[in-house]
């Protein structure tokens, strides 16, 4: 999910006098952050809806561990350095045994800039075959703008290459616990992975899943809503989203998202066949949908930018 | 012209990258003092006066805040009609805290109808757009609007794979269900090309990126619009212009890009024929 927050942006000397406030408060506020056990060995840490500041760090993704006999395996690490040092803290707190991977789900900010945290004890990072190419194309730009929001507490936040990059499925032994990394056709971004944990049957999706969130298509809508069938005929018996949480059971749970990007299909369609510019597409499109979800107003009409500019070419 | 207009470009960048970064102000500055402009009009216009008298030429119109820095829509007015003797020559289209400012210049004629064009640009950072009406008779005239987006130009390129096979392939959309000859007729061009940013990777001497440099439109054998543009125009080039047909004819649309690939595409025009929708 995409968090740079232009609007959050401040004049430097505001940003600068926000982040020292910030760590006049506690640079280790972040120390408190609590993790969630849902299902046996699979604990998640739920991400804040606000927009990205010093106060919350960036954290505002969902991510979480596994953890095996031998192993522990991560997926994704957070928006800041400071939260995937929390993260491995929290870990830390459950088990003593080596985190062997890290999975970088796809290559949004508030997933990836944590990952510097685990660096340091040889786990292997995992990504799909595409991600390399996106970071590249945006590594530089993601710096920059987490710089902007987050000011001297950016620091030491950076990207990680991937160690391990796979294409279709990758079955990884943690000890007594199998799981399965999987990565997708292009949907939310052309580099989106799945964890599945056997055991418990727990599905990680990462932003495969926005709940209550506004879901965000950063690659295309045809490709979301076809790999969001293939997701629904997962045998899960919990699943983790990318943002947001919820009781409702899977795979209803996708029903919302499916809803909001069907709405956004065809409404486009209809503007465009309808000979609607993008600007009269991006005023008119979806509304309706404005109610059900956080954050609308920062995404959705970017969304249908995406759609359109797809679309367009049908 | 290609790499001569590129070298500007470059010049360009290296003037705008070497004032202050004021970037993400968030109350909008003041146009005329802002530090980014002047080297871009020094080196464009000179000592030209610009909007000399109060003349009402031409408007530019974009949302404040855009929603997609990648993908935002411009839309540039004429507010007078194109006669022989009264006419815009040029327009010129700049985002002037982009690293290659000027996203496009388009020409016109008499015969154009309109000098009007609507795109869709790339934004690095904050930023004035401006666009500056050249007239026939050299007068210069400018409207500016402030707009809120970043990040445009450094990740834009994955979103849009263009495969190979679809490289410069075009589709043109008309406003009306048909032709009318003798008024101007609004025509859409989609051009399918990745359009890269020189930004888009951390820069690489090596690679040069592709994008669209040069785009005629004639109708009949006589200019329409020709345009010179550059990488702050999104990915999948998109131009909305008019022509002004006084009968049958072919509308034709011929493309470069910066690695001298040659598209070309065109359609015949005849009046109440059916033409291709939305």
């Amino acid at each position: 999910m995409k968090r740079i927050k232009v609007t959050a942006a401040m004049l430097g000397a505001v940003a600068v006098v926000a982040a020292q406030t910030a760590m006049a408060v506690d640079p280790a506020q972040i120390g408190s952050f609590e993790v969630t056990e849902v299902a046996p060995g699979n604990y998640v840490h739920y991400g804040s809806f606000e927009e990205r500041s010093p106060q919350n760090l960036g954290d505002n993704a969902n991510i979480g561990f596994i953890v095996g006999e031998r192993c522990v395996l991560v997926v994704d690490a957070g928006g800041s350095l400071p939260v995937g040092r929390a993260l491995k803290k929290a870990i830390r707190r459950v088990t003593q045994v080596p985190i062997c991977h890290v999975v970088l789900t796809h290559v949004h900010p508030d997933h990836f800039f944590g990952a510097a945290a685990f660096l340091d004890g040889g786990a292997q990072f995992i990504a799909h075959r595409n991600y390399p190419r996106q970071l590249a194309a945006r590594a530089r730009s993601y710096l920059n703008y987490l710089r902007r929001d987050l000011g001297e507490l950016a620091e030491g936040s950076d990207v990680v290459q991937p160690t391990l990059l796979i294409d279709g499925r990758l079955e990884l032994d943690l000890g007594g616990r199998s799981v399965v990394v999987q990565g997708w056709p292009p949907a939310h971004t052309d580099d989106d992975l799945t964890v599945f944990d056997r055991a418990t049957r727990t599905f990680w999706l990462a932003d495969l899943l926005f709940v209550g969130h506004t879901p965000v298509i950063d690659a295309t809508i045809t490709g979301f809503l076809a790999v969001m069938d293939d997701l629904r005929k997962i045998d899960a018996a919990h699943y983790v989203a990318g943002h947001g949480r919820s009781q409702a059971p899977w795979p209803e749970v996708l029903d919302p998202q499916r809803r909001y990007f069907t709405v956004i299909l065809e409404e486009t369609r209809a503007a465009i066949r309808n000979r609607k510019t993008l600007q009269q597409a991006t005023d008119e499109v979806g509304h309706s949908e404005a109610k059900n979800w956080a954050a609308f107003d920062t995404f959705h009409r970017r969304n249908v930018t995406t759609a359109y500019t797809e679309l367009e070419w049908e | 012209m290609r790499y001569g207009t590129h070298r500007v470009g470059t010049l360009l960048a290296a003037l705008v990258f070497a004032v202050p970064v004021l970037a993400n102000e968030k109350a909008e500055p003041d146009p005329a003092r802002s530090p980014y402009w002047e080297p871009i009009r020094q080196l464009m216009f000179g000592d030209r006066p610009i909007n000399a008298d109060d003349r009402d030429v031409i408007r530019v119109y974009l949302n404040m805040r855009a929603d997609d820095a990648s993908t935002v829509p411009v839309a540039v007015k004429s507010q007078i009609d194109q006669t022989e003797k009264d006419f815009i020559k040029s327009i010129y289209l700049i985002v002037e805290r982009n690293p290659s400012p000027t996203a496009g210049v388009f020409h016109f004629t008499p015969s154009s109808g309109r000098a009007q064009v609507e795109t869709r640009l790339r934004f690095e950072d904050f930023s004035f757009v401006r666009a500056i009406a050249e007239m026939n008779d050299g007068k210069l005239y400018m409207s500016q609007r402030w707009v809120k987006a970043a990040g445009g130009c450094s990740a834009p390129n994955a979103r849009n794979f263009v495969p190979e096979a679809l490289l410069g392939k075009m589709k043109l959309r008309f406003d009306d269900d048909s032709i009318t000859y003798g008024k101007p007729n609004l025509v859409q061009l989609m051009i399918r090309h990745p359009n890269e940013s020189a930004l888009a990777a951390d820069f690489d001497a090596e690679k040069v990126p592709q994008f669209v440099r040069s785009v005629k439109v004639s109708f009949d054998g006589r200019p329409v619009m020709d345009a010179e543009v550059d990488f702050s125009i999104s990915d999948n080039p998109n131009f909305r212009f008019f022509f002004n047909p006084q009968g049958k004819g072919e509308l034709k649309i011929e493309v470069e890009d910066t690695h001298d690939r040659k598209f070309t595409h065109s359609v015949p025009i005849s009046e109440g024929a059916p033409l291709p929708g939305g």
